[in-house]
């Protein structure tokens, strides 16, 4: 790095020279030269007044691809009961962790289908329907997303 | 004991629908509304041909759908191209 500073730098004290070689440069070779050059430019302004220019970058810059933070019990629990209550045919005032969707809230097997796939939206898997007929209170629900997202304790 | 083995094939017909209805132009809430009420009415049919049929139908309508979702993107294309088109 700094014998490539030290070569813009004797670059720039000849300007004709710049002129004759930068044709000849490489892509590659241009972007290093200008970041050189504004490297030398930054000389002259004091670092103080530098480090008000530049915004903290400091934020967290680990990738975490398609990882998440791992859930527990009861995370599962609050997410599982906030789809519910946002869902326009409970009541969210009857509903409870054991109540049954048929019997204490009054739904059909077509609404019971259609929470099975708000389940399937919030939490990011498919569930086949041979287990979606046997979720029936939202505790089946937690239960079952419990056991396919390994969280256990 | 026949008629339940229909069943898997109702509810992914279902299952479909309401993931095509996302897109209506209606909207999702009068999609899903129809839709209900749709599978509603025949709630009480127990003659297997006559499920069969109405499976059938179901799909056609899934075909349907499919369709109108592709000429809508087709017509916003082509007024794109040729704004004064129809």
């Amino acid at each position: 790095m700094a014998g490539l500073a030290k070569c813009a730098r004797s670059l720039l004290s000849a300007p004709g020279v710049t002129r004759c070689i930068l044709p000849r440069l490489s892509a590659a070779g241009l972007v290093n030269y200008r970041h050189n050059a504004k490297q030398l430019h930054s000389c002259t302004v004091s670092s103080q007044i530098l480090s008000l220019m530049i915004p903290d970058i400091q934020q967290s810059f680990v990738r975490t691809y398609s990882g998440k933070p791992p859930l527990t019990i009861k995370m599962v629990e609050e997410r599982v009961l906030l789809v519910l209550r946002l869902y326009d045919k409970i009541d969210p005032y009857k509903l409870t962790v054991e109540s049954h969707f048929m019997k204490d809230l009054g739904l059909d097997s077509l609404d019971q289908i259609e929470i099975v796939m708000a389940m399937e939206d919030e939490f990011g898997f498919e569930i086949p329907d041979s287990d979606a007929d046997r979720l029936m209170t939202p505790k089946d629900i937690v239960q079952y997303v419990c056991d396919k997202e390994d969280v256990y304790d | 004991m026949a008629a339940q083995n229909l069943r898997p094939k109702v509810v992914e017909l279902y299952k479909t629908l309401l993931y095509l209805g996302r897109d209506y132009p209606k909207g999702y809430d009068y999609f899903r509304d129809k839709l209900k009420k749709a599978f509603l009415k025949n709630k009480d049919v127990k003659d297997l041909k006559q499920i069969e049929l109405l499976i059938a139908r179901g799909e056609y309508v899934v075909k349907e759908i499919e369709a109108l979702y592709m000429l809508r993107k087709y017509r916003t294309l082509k007024k794109r191209y040729y704004p004064d088109s129809v």
